[in-house]
């Protein structure tokens, strides 16, 4: 019976005790989730202020990122960056990562509300097996409040990882609008500089004997190249950008020529370059025997060779617009 | 006797013969441009095309009927609704003002003509008339031959055929002979220097200003054509005379269109051109100085003179660059920098981008648009770069920035194929002018130019009249510097290959004219196997539905490709059209479409639509419908409604854009969906098939259950190629889609005593009884629960 007591007794000790944790503990635990809340915010802004993109690992990512007390968004990029990865495209968006997390950073409306994270596979890969993600490079959002859904995944299949529409997307999920600033491309003004100077540079060398500037073939040879560039459609590669060829991978086949008339391969546009050209070329060649002066053997063999070239280069380029453009009926020497 | 005698010296004078001669041959061009072009006219029947004509159409209507000055004031409150259009202000008022003025002469001249067939036989004169300009700009650049060459390619090339077939009835059916007749007389004025032809260039360029928004072209490439002179040391008073007077009056002409307005003086796209006047100016006033400063050396003068003209190069460069930044210049506008930055109008107006014809254009495109002509061209430019003077400069570079801007947009193709046209005249008249000489049996040379109008003729003539031409021609001996003959047979190898190949030109024209390029669109055709032919009238059929049962005042809600096809034809308001100019106004219409009905209906009411029109092609198969351009209007609203339309939702997880079942919720409950997809489920094709199979996408929908809250199907043309829905007015009373919940759970019946005779309410047989305290099983739930409550 004692025994009996003495357990009653303990027990209704432990329960007292229980009863007063159960009552002590909302006013305690709302202090220490602020506390906790401050320090991650404050450890996050101090991490952020060194460099925008805030570099973690397992751990850090369950305890700033997965844990409950938040109030901030997280944008995070799952990435690998290290070099016995070869992964190009992860480099490619890293760089536009960093763009949109430095617009971010030196944005007047810079806060404490979002934050941008990197994992790199090599130092979490536990990260990659919690977020059952088994590609990168992605980019996932962590909302102040809950799990992410289904739209904070950042579909990089279909809008391509440019920073412009990562920050789109980042406004649609946070609300936050980023102004994209992308360090300006000298890369291009330098290159057109260096031009510039070159050309200059070669004038002022050669300021005595600028005969070669009245140089009518390097002239027309220029302006031969941009015309035959532009009828090539050199244009619609550079918008578009075309594969080079396509390979099948069944048969292993190459194709070079695309087999639609709504789109070319850059090794297409090449083979029509060298088929314009030619076509000129011979168009010149018999002007210019026929004014030429010589031997009227060499000169005759010469009209024929010039009038052979216009004539099977023209067919070929027919035959290939024929290939492409089902249901063209004509042809030319070459079925 | 003297009157015979006059023939006589006129048959024998060679200057005759070739006057004739070019003059049949232009003639004949003139015939082959006219008539190559009425395909459609012959096939389908004497109809406006398209969407644009259209609009062109229903203002020169109202120009005919209201006059010129009631024209330019006209408000149009059938477009754009609730906003209006002030038409008169917004247009190019060239195309109507000359087709009234045809109309207004043919009528006074009692040739009866109603304005529709004005209109529609207007784009084809016109192509005449533009063979004849080539014809002379041609011949001020190289040769009377090339230029015969040049009118007979421009008479039948397709790049050109495609924006001027009988019944296109658009800006540039008359604006490429405006910007061609332009060119020859700016031509003409570089060569003489004279006032008067630099006066008729800029009434000319008045005119294509009145025409066309590429009129900009023009004034950019002419100050770069006096600037490359200038650059090339090729100054002279005659360009500066010709510049001058071309840039001042040009300039004030151009002012006169209501549409223009100020924008020549306050828009970086006409700059160039007072920055070039400007360094004229300068340029002219050193050169003056230049003269009266006699006392310097010569080496002096030349340093001076290169640092004056670059200091002012330089500062009228930065002041252009101030004005801009200040302010008092508008920077280049969108649509004329996506040409210079071709990433910049996907990115931000979709509007822009979402045209096919914006497309960067593909060498395909380019061989079939122009076939021979597009390879032999640069050789033209050779040719004309070997042989350099002050015009030839114009004309390459005319080619280059032509090229350049028809690689960018397939639209241009427009302004780079007359070029390319006389270019591959030069090149096919500079080859053929040597191999046509008959020089073989005698040491006797014809004059050159008599051969040339030759090549031109060999296109449209027989060969006889060359034969006789030449035995009456004058004959000159052969200068001893001339190369030796090549011999007749490998120069008529040459002369035949090379018309095998100009024939090979004549009949791919004719094919692509034929099948590409002449269908109205507003019309469609389908051919059976046995060659027979079907008509699909859908359109018209339900426009003219829309003309005959709705109200007047009724509004039509489509998108916006079809705004001028509605007001032209049904004459009924439009939310949107092809004048794309409110670009939050379309994407409201597109985030009606794209939203599902509850929230298109609350669009649909704020803009008080009547009617909605949808354009469905899952019946024939015909691909140009609203389900494929629906992405468009997603990406359009969304640009400007990014809180509630996204496009990805509208994609598949795999990212794929699907109307079958795997496609995405949000698509398949969104307006469009239904209005197109509406009862299809029912429709069962052929046997192979499921019903609801879309013969566009070649898929089953995935939809077939649609019902209608707001809407009801108003009218299905014939092969279900337009649906439109009738918008039905508001409820009295708002329906609630869910059954109300009942909180009333007494029953309704008052109490009856069962002992009241006649109203002895029956009772069930084997009626369950409940006995308290005792779990009913639970398959008998529910009735048991009722009886309980009955108690």
């Amino acid at each position: 019976m004692a025994d009996c007591r003495k357990i009653f007794s303990t027990f209704v000790g432990l329960s007292v005790v229980f009863f007063l944790l159960v009552v002590d503990s909302p006013a305690l635990g709302v202090k220490k989730k602020e506390n906790a809340l401050g320090d991650k915010v404050q450890q996050l802004m101090e991490w952020s202020s060194k460099r925008p993109v805030i570099r973690m690992n397992g751990d850090k990512f369950r305890q700033y990122v997965r844990a409950a007390p938040r109030n901030y968004s997280v944008i995070l990029m799952l990435t690998a960056l290290q070099p016995q990865r070869q992964c190009t495209v992860c480099r490619q968006a890293n760089d536009e990562f960093q763009i949109v997390a430095n617009s971010w950073r030196y944005s007047p409306s810079f806060s404490n509300k979002l934050f941008f994270a990197s994992v790199d596979y090599d130092e979490g890969a536990d990260v990659f097996s919690t977020l059952k993600l088994n590609s990168a490079p992605s980019f996932m959002h962590f909302p102040g409040k809950g799990k992410p859904k289904k739209g904070d995944t950042f579909d990089i299949q279909r809008t391509g990882f440019a920073a412009e529409s990562i920050a789109k997307w980042i406004n649609e999920r946070t609300d936050v609008h980023i102004r994209v600033f992308r360090p300006p491309n000298y890369s291009g003004s330098i290159a057109l500089g260096l031009l510039f100077t070159l050309i200059g540079g070669l004038l002022y060398l050669r300021r005595n004997n600028l005969e070669f500037l009245y140089n009518k073939t390097s002239w027309g040879i220029g302006a031969l190249c941009i015309v035959f560039a532009m009828t090539s459609g050199q244009m619609w590669n550079h918008i578009r950008g075309p594969p080079y060829a396509h390979k099948n991978p069944q048969t292993g086949q190459v194709h070079y020529i695309h087999g639609s008339s709504q789109a070319q391969f850059i090794a297409e546009t090449h083979i029509v370059i060298l088929l314009h050209a030619a076509v000129t070329f011979g168009m010149v060649l018999l002007h210019e025997t026929a004014v030429s002066k010589g031997d009227v053997g060499k000169r005759r063999i010469v009209t024929l060779v010039g009038l052979g070239i216009v004539a099977f280069f023209f067919s070929l380029l027919l035959s290939i617009f024929k290939s492409k453009y089902h249901g063209y009926p004509y042809s030319f020497l070459i079925k | 006797m003297a009157g015979e005698s006059n023939i006589r010296t006129a048959l024998s004078n060679p200057a005759g013969w070739q006057s004739l001669l070019s003059f049949s041959i232009l003639a004949l061009a003139y015939l082959a441009a006219f008539s190559s072009r009425l395909f459609a006219v012959i096939r389908f029947e004497s109809i406006i095309h398209e969407f644009d004509p259209w609009f062109n159409y229903r203002s020169t209507h109202h120009l005919v009927n209201y006059g010129f000055y009631n024209f330019l004031n006209w408000f149009d409150e059938r477009a754009w609704y609730p906003l209006g259009r002030i038409v008169g202000g917004t247009v190019y008022p060239g195309l109507m003002v000359t087709a009234g003025t045809i109309h207004w002469l043919l009528n006074s001249l009692h040739i009866t003509v109603h304005i529709r067939d004005v209109c529609v036989f207007l784009a084809p004169t016109f192509s005449g008339l533009t063979s004849i300009a080539t014809y002379l700009l041609t011949k001020e650049l190289w040769s009377q031959g090339a230029g015969l060459l040049a009118a007979c390619f421009i008479a039948i090339v397709p790049g050109y055929i495609s924006r001027s077939v009988a019944g296109s009835y658009d800006n540039e059916g008359i604006a490429i002979f405006a910007l061609l007749f332009t060119y020859f007389l700016w031509v003409k004025s570089v060569k003489t220097g004279s006032i008067f032809w630099a006066g008729c260039t800029a009434l000319a360029y008045f005119y294509m200003v009145s025409a066309w928004g590429g009129y900009v072209y023009i004034i950019n490439l002419i100050p770069l054509h006096v600037f490359v002179l200038l650059l090339m040391g090729r100054f002279s008073y005659r360009i500066f005379v010709a510049y001058c007077a071309f840039f001042i009056l040009g300039l004030l002409l151009s002012m006169q269109i209501p549409f223009v307005g100020f924008q020549p003086i306050r828009t970086s796209e006409h700059m160039a051109s007072a920055g070039v006047f400007a360094l004229l100016i300068a340029y002219g006033f050193l050169k003056y100085l230049h003269t009266h400063l006699s006392s310097l050396t010569k080496s002096e003068m030349r340093s001076l003179f290169f640092f004056a003209v670059a200091a002012s190069a330089a500062a009228v460069l930065m002041a252009v660059v101030y004005l801009t930044y200040a302010g008092y210049v508008a920077p280049w506008s969108g649509r004329f920098y996506s040409l210079y930055d071709t990433g910049y109008a996907k990115i931000h107006i979709p509007i822009i981008a979402s045209v096919s014809e914006h497309q960067p254009t593909t060498w395909v495109s380019f061989f079939f648009d122009l076939h021979v002509l597009v390879c032999t061209f640069p050789a033209g430019v050779w040719f004309c770069i070997k042989k350099i003077n002050d015009e030839r400069v114009f004309i390459v570079l005319y080619a280059i920035s032509a090229s350049y801007f028809a690689g960018v947009m397939v639209r241009l193709m427009l302004t780079l194929t007359p070029v390319v046209c006389i270019l591959s005249a030069i090149a096919f008249s500079n080859v053929l002018e040597r191999y046509l000489v008959d020089d073989t049996p005698k040491v006797h040379h014809i004059e050159d130019e008599s051969e040339d109008d030759e090549e031109g003729d060999k296109r449209n003539k027989s060969k006889d009249l060359y034969d006789k031409a030449g035995k009456v021609r004058k004959i000159r001996h052969e200068p001893s510097g001339e190369p030796e003959s090549l011999g007749g047979n490998v120069k008529t190898i040459v002369v035949m290959a090379v018309m095998m190949i100009l024939m090979m030109f004549a009949v791919h024209c004719t094919w692509v004219t034929s099948n590409a390029y002449s269908s109205p669109s507003v019309v469609l055709a389908s051919y059976n196997h046995d060659g027979s032919r079907n008509i699909l009238d859908d359109f018209r059929e339900a426009y003219y539905w829309l003309r005959q049962n709705t109200d007047d005042h009724s509004r039509v809600m489509s998108w916006w490709d079809y705004g001028y096809q509605i007001a032209g034809m049904a004459n009924r308001t439009t939310l949107v059209d092809n004048n794309t100019w409110n670009n939050s106004h379309i994407a409201l219409v597109g985030k009606a479409m794209s939203s599902n009905e509850t929230r298109a209906y609350e669009i649909m009411k704020a803009l008080d639509v009547d009617y909605v029109l949808v354009i469905f092609g899952g019946v024939i198969g015909y691909s140009g419908d609203d389900i494929n351009k629906f992405l468009w209007m997603v990406r359009i609203a969304e640009g400007e409604h990014p809180k509630e339309i996204r496009e990805g939702d509208y994609f598949t997880p795999q990212g794929e854009f699907r109307v079958d079942k795997a496609g995405s919720k949000t698509l398949l409950n969104c307006l469009m969906y239904k209005l197109c997809y509406y009862r299809f489920g029912e429709m069962q094709l052929d046997f192979r098939t499921p019903p609801g199979f879309d013969r566009t996408r070649n898929v089953e929908i995935g939809n077939k259950d649609i019902s209608f809250q707001h809407l009801e199907e108003a009218y299905t043309t014939e092969h279900w190629l337009v649906r439109i829905y009738k918008v039905k007015k508001q409820d009295n009373r708002v329906r609630l889609d869910h059954t109300v919940r009942k909180t009333d759970i007494k029953p309704k019946t008052k109490f009856t005593s069962r002992k009241s005779g006649k109203r002895k309410r029956g009772f069930i047989k084997n009626k369950m009884l409940i006995k308290k305290g005792k779990r009913p099983s639970s398959k008998n739930k529910k009735p048991s629960r009722k009886t309980s409550s009955k108690k």
